[in-house]
């Protein structure tokens, strides 16, 4: 990590964004510019940037504001001439040298997709790639597609099967995973092997049959079958027609099931029986006819086809089937190639041994049986050349023969090993993938596993989706893949996939205008990892200086008592719960951040899997519906903004999202930095949540994140903190989003508890204060910690108090959440966890706020200490009127 | 390796090799002394050395700074390293991962020649290079076919039955043509095996067997096809020399001409010469019908990457053939030396178990010939298993070379269109670049060097085979348009 960033962190302590001037005259005075992409330093020339003016590096130099250089980067530092994009360094390598050299080449290492996403989010068109690169490049990701396409139609294969629109659904799912599905339990596995005893049984029989000792003799004196044997015949077949009988009727699909290759085969095998049976039955009168006779006869070799039902057991012969329906370019050219060396060396043969005595080289046609005999090295003998000239092409031939028929075989091969090798790997990843659902719904997992699968799995939804919509996207995709200039206006136009987060963010920040104006002097900042990790490692360092911590908590404490209580003056007044109109447009407004965390909450997790930037797609399907909600809710809750008297629901609303975002943003980020993630993945997590919530959310972060650095304690405990509450959070989200959702979050509290007991060997006078939540709001999840609960300090009254305020106030807010319905039950059900958490939280946040607050105007009249307090302090009233207002509900009901 | 430390005799010289060489590549911060950087005075770095007015020096560097004696250069810091090493250890590698094509320019950039790439690395290049040799070679027929509009009528209809004659994918009419094309190959070398067939044949005016006069009729039919589009062909072609001694044409010729000169034959052959030996003329003619055959390889890719790939692997067909041939020799002289002791033996001379031989080497086994004494059989069971091992041996390479190449022309073909795209996007680029240079400080364009690289940067590397040709194609890609 270089050294510069770290004053880069120190900018954005700095609420104020530098001024445009500042940036053009540090963009003025050097004609280079320091990149520094994922940790890795780069110096290049602005003139060489301007090459490619419409890419997001050469846009950067155009940039003049600070909202337009934090949209092309994640973080700068004007003193050192420095940019920061939290992307893959290797990959930049060879961006970057497009900009010098003009050619784009492509790392050998380098996994073609994720270079793809690279290009993508550098807005650089792949068509850019040199030729020497781009095969490699197109290979692998046409490969990956292919793959992809395929497990996504197996994919859409399992899940077509619904049984829900018909009667008998379960019973019908019962009969046909016994029988389309042997690995699905024993008994399915038993029948199957049954069924492939029954078709080595029926074969046999048939070879048998035609054994001239077991025949006999009918009226006519002609030769039939056994009657032993027929019985076995007879039921061989009986078992087969209801194997395919109750397949087909209990087949989701009826017309597919017919139309399946596997299902055809087991027709043929059973129908040739019926209508052998038919014919003799319905012409026994004319069976001596010599017709019909041949006619059953050729409906009895048809019965053969049965051994081909023996696919269906079997993976390798039906990759063999696959192989030849994928190599029948080669196989044509394999029977090509043996049509013209037959055509060639039987007529060469032919002038070579017409003139002898008894030839058997009659015309060229029959001397196509030898050519293909000897090419093919079999030579029975019945023909072969008996001149000197004729032997010496019957030489050749040989030689021809062996070298044509090896020639197209092994690209057959080739493609009969690779599928063989895909099929088992899909197998594989199947059953890896069933254990992990699992595994999810056991919640014994930690999510860094479950993000590849999640990655893979919504990638396939997006194929699928690609694929329902095939001619739309076609179209789409070719404007995508052909030069498309209007691509590189990615930050408007959003067309790319990666920046699809982005466009989500964007979306929101027109939605949240209205606090955005409100909140006009608050800047934007930027939340990243980097810091994050700095600080973390920081506090890991020094561990040891509770003494003035303490001191100046007691302080803090005292002052934000002090607001607490006359936030409550105030709050009683101003938010009348009983009174309806009121209370409806609070509730709302609370249900409205509802779901507003619910798809905060839930942004993170998709977020870590933005690896794929198909997954992006789907990400952005959740997250509408609870955009759109906010989106109808948010007017209600303004009204009362407007309104002088009414500040405390829309402070509420924005303090809790503000609060809940800040910390899902975190805890994103710690995720991905414990988890060691530093790649382009991980850009994603902090700036999309947190740039979500811009103006206002980022405050309270930010303000901890400073404190962080002074006092690393601290800021241990924020982080140690800040895990438990998102767990909340994305309980929280649980009742709103449905089981599926909740199995997620599951998984990822995991990750997030571990995170939170790797740091907390923090001071214990702060410790307590996150266990004790943790016994709340997390019970399950508590360690071996909790011991240290014991030493309470004196600033440990306020939390206390506050968390005794939320039992009375949930019990009290169900009562009218019960008469008001079921959809505010709910709210005031996630308002109780809010509350828990929140009030918790805010305890902390507060103090910190207070704190620095305090401690910068004690520094002196400097400026920015000022503005620094002159926005933290509607913020404790903020907070202070949360849990007033909890209060006021429990005075009220 | 061709390292060629330079003798520090000259007095300068010893002056500049104590001196330090601070140089900042694209950020990365290297310090070079003088005497490793004077070994290769060619390059880049051995000329900033020697530098000493600003203008030389900003004509080497990008960026330079006084204070700290820093010279700043604009380009790939990891190939530096690389490059680097070439004054430490008088010889480069490239790391691995980096294309070498884009190390070659990097190489370029600092002025070292490729020769002092060590040999590990530079069959990586050379295998790069013939790829993108390829494709140039690709680009150019794709351009070429595409071609500007001839002038003259004459010209232009030229043009349009070239390329309906030749290219089946240009349009429809071309198509079809190819289609009807085949099936004529297909239905003469049906008729000419049908004929053979006794039953029917009819019988002509001397006694004898004669073709039927409807396949005689179909025959000639399917010739006139071939002859007009050979002759159309012919006419069409730009270079008519070299389109006559192309290959493929000359089976074409092969094909058609039997029939004529056994037409010519028939009518005053009888005259110059004996009625026998014109009739063995003709049979030997009918021979060449065959040829035919191999007409089919216009219309099969798979054929032609067979013949290239027979052609490339001459080498290995000869190995197969020796191997067989001593096989063949030494086990046909094992097996009649070992037969003789057996009365009734089959072996009769040493040239007729030739034939043996070979029959069980390459395993087909008539069983015209076979083996009667013990030893005899020892010997052929030895012989096949030899005969195996010795077909198999060569015929991997040739395998080997027949995939590569059949991988390969798919391939190509795609990276032939990247590449046409890739060329029409940077002649666009160019465009819209030059018409931005004006506006933008001379500083750019100031040092001729570097302006000089910036032109050339615009073309992609596969280009370069074609830089020659550059403009014209370039007139040719917007005339496609």
């Amino acid at each position: 990590m270089p050294t510069g960033m770290n004053r880069g962190g120190s900018r954005s302590t700095n609420s104020l964004p530098p001024d445009p001037v500042e940036i053009i005259r540090s963009k003025a005075c050097s004609r280079r510019v320091k990149l520094n992409v994922g940790g890795l330093a780069h110096e290049v020339l602005w003139r060489t940037l301007d090459r490619l003016p419409r890419t997001r590096l050469g846009k950067l130099r155009d940039c003049n504001t600070h909202e337009a250089l934090m949209e092309s980067c994640d973080d700068y530092n004007l003193e050192e001439n420095e940019y920061f994009f939290d992307r893959h360094p290797g990959a930049f390598t060879s961006i970057l040298n497009f900009y010098r050299t003009g050619k784009l080449h492509m790392m050998e290492e380098m996994c073609a997709l994720s270079f793809s996403q690279e290009l993508d989010y550098w807005g650089i068109d792949e068509i850019y790639l040199e030729s020497c690169c781009q095969a490699r490049y197109h290979q692998k990701k046409e490969q990956m597609n292919e793959e992809l396409k395929r497990e996504a139609e197996t994919m859409r294969d399992r899940e077509g099967e619904e049984f829900d629109n018909t009667f008998c659904a379960v019973k019908r799912k019962k009969l046909w995973d016994l029988l389309e599905k042997p690995g699905s339990s024993v008994a399915a596995k038993i029948l199957a092997i049954i069924s492939i005893l029954f078709i080595v049984l029926s074969t046999i029989a048939l070879s048998l049959n035609t054994l001239p000792d077991l025949q006999d003799t009918d009226e006519f004196g002609q030769v039939t079958d056994n009657p032993q044997l027929a019985h076995v015949e007879a039921v061989c077949i009986a078992w087969f027609t209801m194997e395919y009988l109750l397949r087909f009727l209990s087949s989701p699909n009826k017309w597919k099931f017919f139309k399946g290759p596997l299902n055809v085969i087991d027709l043929l095998a059973i129908l040739p029986y019926y209508v052998t049976i038919f014919l003799t039955e319905s012409n026994k009168s004319v069976l001596q006819f010599q017709n019909v006779r041949r006619v059953v006869q050729i409906f009895r070799i048809m019965r053969i086809l049965r051994i081909l039902k023996l696919a269906r057991h079997s993976t390798g012969l039906q990759s063999l089937g696959f192989t030849l329906r994928r190599s029948y370019n080669e196989l044509g050219l394999l029977i090509l190639f043996l049509a013209m060396g037959i055509m060639i060396f039987s007529s060469l043969v032919f002038f070579a041994e017409k003139d002898e005595d008894d030839t058997k080289f009659k015309s060229i046609p029959a001397s196509f049986w030898w050519a293909t005999i000897t090419m093919t090295t079999v030579g029975y003998g019945d023909i072969y050349p008996k001149t000197l000239l004729g032997k010496i092409v019957g030489g050749l031939c040989c030689i021809a023969g062996v070298l044509v028929i090896a020639l197209p075989i092994p690209i057959i091969v080739n493609n009969f090993s690779e599928f063989y090798k895909e099929q088992k790997r899909q197998e594989k990843a199947i059953k890896r993938r069933e254990a992990l659902e699992r595994a999810k719904r056991n919640g014994s997992i930690v999510s860094m596993n479950m993000k590849d699968t999640f990655a893979r799995s919504m990638e396939l939804m997006d194929i699928v989706v690609e694929k329902n919509g095939e001619n739309l996207d076609k179209s789409e995709k070719l404007r995508d893949n052909s030069l498309s200039p209007s691509k590189w206006k990615w930050g408007k136009r959003t067309a790319s996939e990666t920046s699809s987060n982005k466009s989500f963010e964007t979306k929101y920040q027109e939605q949240s205008s209205p606090e955005n104006v409100r909140n006009t002097n608050a800047s934007p900042q930027h939340l990243n990892v980097q810091k994050l990790e700095e600080m973390y490692s920081k506090m890991a360092k020094t561990q040891s200086q509770p003494n003035i911590n303490v001191d100046q908590m007691d302080q803090t404490f005292k002052v934000k008592k002090q607001n607490q209580m006359e936030m409550e003056q105030i709050s009683v007044p101003s938010d009348p719960l009983l009174s309806t109109p009121d209370g409806i447009v609070d509730m709302r407004s609370l249900s409205s951040i509802d779901s507003f965390i619910s798809c905060a909450t839930e942004f993170p997790d998709p977020a870590k899997f933005t690896h794929s930037p198909a997954a992006s797609v789907l990400n952005k399907a959740p997250v509408n519906p609870a955009l759109e909600r906010i989106q109808d809710q948010a007017p209600p809750a303004l009204p009362p903004n407007n309104a002088p008297g009414r500040q405390v629901p829309p402070a509420l609303d924005s303090n809790y999202y503000k609060n809940f975002l800040g910390i899902s943003s975190i805890n994103a980020g710690f995720l991905g930095g414990a988890g060691d993630k530093r790649g382009p993945s991980l850009s994603e997590i902090p700036e999309g949540p947190s740039r979500q919530g811009n103006p206002i959310k980022s405050r309270p972060l930010k303000v901890n994140f400073m404190e962080g650095d002074v006092q690393n304690t601290q800021a241990a405990a924020l982080s140690a903190i800040v895990h438990p509450s998102a767990i909340v959070s994305k309980r929280i989200t649980g009742p709103l989003d449905g089981p599926l959702h909740r199995e997620r979050h599951l998984a990822s509290i995991e990750a997030s508890i571990t995170c939170s007991t790797s740091g907390t060997k923090s001071p214990e006078d702060i410790l307590p204060d996150v266990f004790t939540f943790h016994d709340d709001g997390v019970k399950k999840y508590i360690d071996a910690d909790s011991d240290e609960d014991e030493q309470p300090p004196d600033g440990r009254n306020t939390p206390a108090g506050s968390l005794s305020l939320r039992y009375p106030h949930i019990t009290n807010s169900d009562h009218p959440g019960q008469k008001e319905g079921i959809y505010r039950r709910d709210g005031n059900h996630l308002e109780e966890y809010l509350a828990a958490s929140s009030a918790k939280h805010f305890g902390q946040n507060c103090l910190y706020n207070v704190e620095s607050a305090t401690r910068r105007t004690k520094r002196g009249g400097n400026q920015e200490g000022n503005k620094l307090d002159n926005h933290i302090s509607p913020e404790i009233h903020v907070t202070s009127g949360e849990s007033g207002c909890s209060t006021a509900y429990d005075d009220k009901i | 390796m061709g390292t060629e430390p330079r003798s520090p005799d000259s007095s300068e010289t010893d002056a500049s090799d104590d001196q330090e060489l601070v140089v900042n590549i694209g950020g990365v911060r290297h310090v070079l002394y003088g005497y490793a950087v004077n070994r290769y005075p060619e390059s880049r770095l051995a000329e900033l050395m020697d530098c000493t007015d600003n203008e030389a020096i900003s004509s080497l560097c990008d960026d330079y700074d006084k204070s700290k004696r820093e010279f700043y250069f604009d380009r790939d810091p990891d190939s530096f390293k690389c490059v680097m090493e070439l004054y430490y250890f008088g010889e480069i590698h490239i790391k691995k991962g980096i294309c070498p094509i884009c190390f070659k320019n990097e190489l370029d950039f600092w002025k070292i020649d490729v020769d002092f790439l060590d040999e590990c690395c530079k069959c990586l290049l050379g295998e790069k290079n013939d790829e993108l040799e390829e494709i140039a070679q690709q680009v150019k027929l794709i351009l070429a076919d595409r071609g500007e509009s001839a002038d003259t009528c004459w010209g232009k209809t030229e043009k349009f039955l070239w390329k309906l004659m030749e290219k089946p994918d240009s349009s429809c009419p071309a198509r079809v043509i190819a289609v009807l094309s085949f099936l004529f190959i297909l239905i003469s070398s049906v008729v000419m095996c049908m004929s053979t067939i006794p039953e029917l044949q009819v019988m002509g005016e001397e006694g004898d067997l004669v073709e039927h006069p409807a396949m005689d009729s179909i025959e000639t039919a399917c010739i006139g096809w071939f002859t007009a589009e050979y002759i159309l062909r012919l006419l069409s072609a730009p270079h008519k020399l070299k389109f006559a001694l192309a290959f493929m044409n000359i089976i074409d010729v092969l094909a058609i001409l039997p029939f004529y000169v056994s037409l010519i034959l028939t009518t005053i052959g009888a005259t110059l010469m004996e009625l026998t030996n014109v009739q063995q003329a003709i049979q030997a003619l009918r021979i060449m019908r065959i040829a035919r055959i191999f007409k089919l390889a216009r219309h099969s890719s798979g054929l032609q990457t067979l013949t290239y790939a027979l052609k490339r692997s001459f080498k290995e067909l000869g190995l197969l053939l020796m191997y067989l041939a001593i096989g063949i020799f030494v086990f046909a002289a094992l097996g009649y030396t070992m037969e003789q002791s057996h009365p009734e033996t089959l072996f009769k001379s040493i040239p007729q178990s030739f034939w043996w031989a070979i029959i069980t080497m390459t395993t087909v086994g008539y069983g015209d010939i076979y083996p009667k004494t013990t030893l005899g059989k020892i010997n052929a069971a030895i012989s096949f298993l030899c005969g195996i091992i010795a077909i198999a041996l060569p015929i991997h390479p040739i395998i080997n070379n027949f995939v590569r190449y059949y991988n390969k022309q798919k391939v190509l073909e795609t990276a032939a269109k990247h590449e046409l795209e890739l060329m029409e996007l940077n002649a666009k680029d160019r465009e819209a670049e030059d018409s931005r240079r004006q506006h933008i400080d001379i500083v750019i364009t100031k040092t001729s060097n570097l302006s000089l690289n910036k032109s050339i940067n615009t073309y992609s590397d596969a280009f370069t085979p074609l830089l020659a040709e550059e403009k014209l194609h370039r007139n040719r890609l917007q005339s496609c348009k």
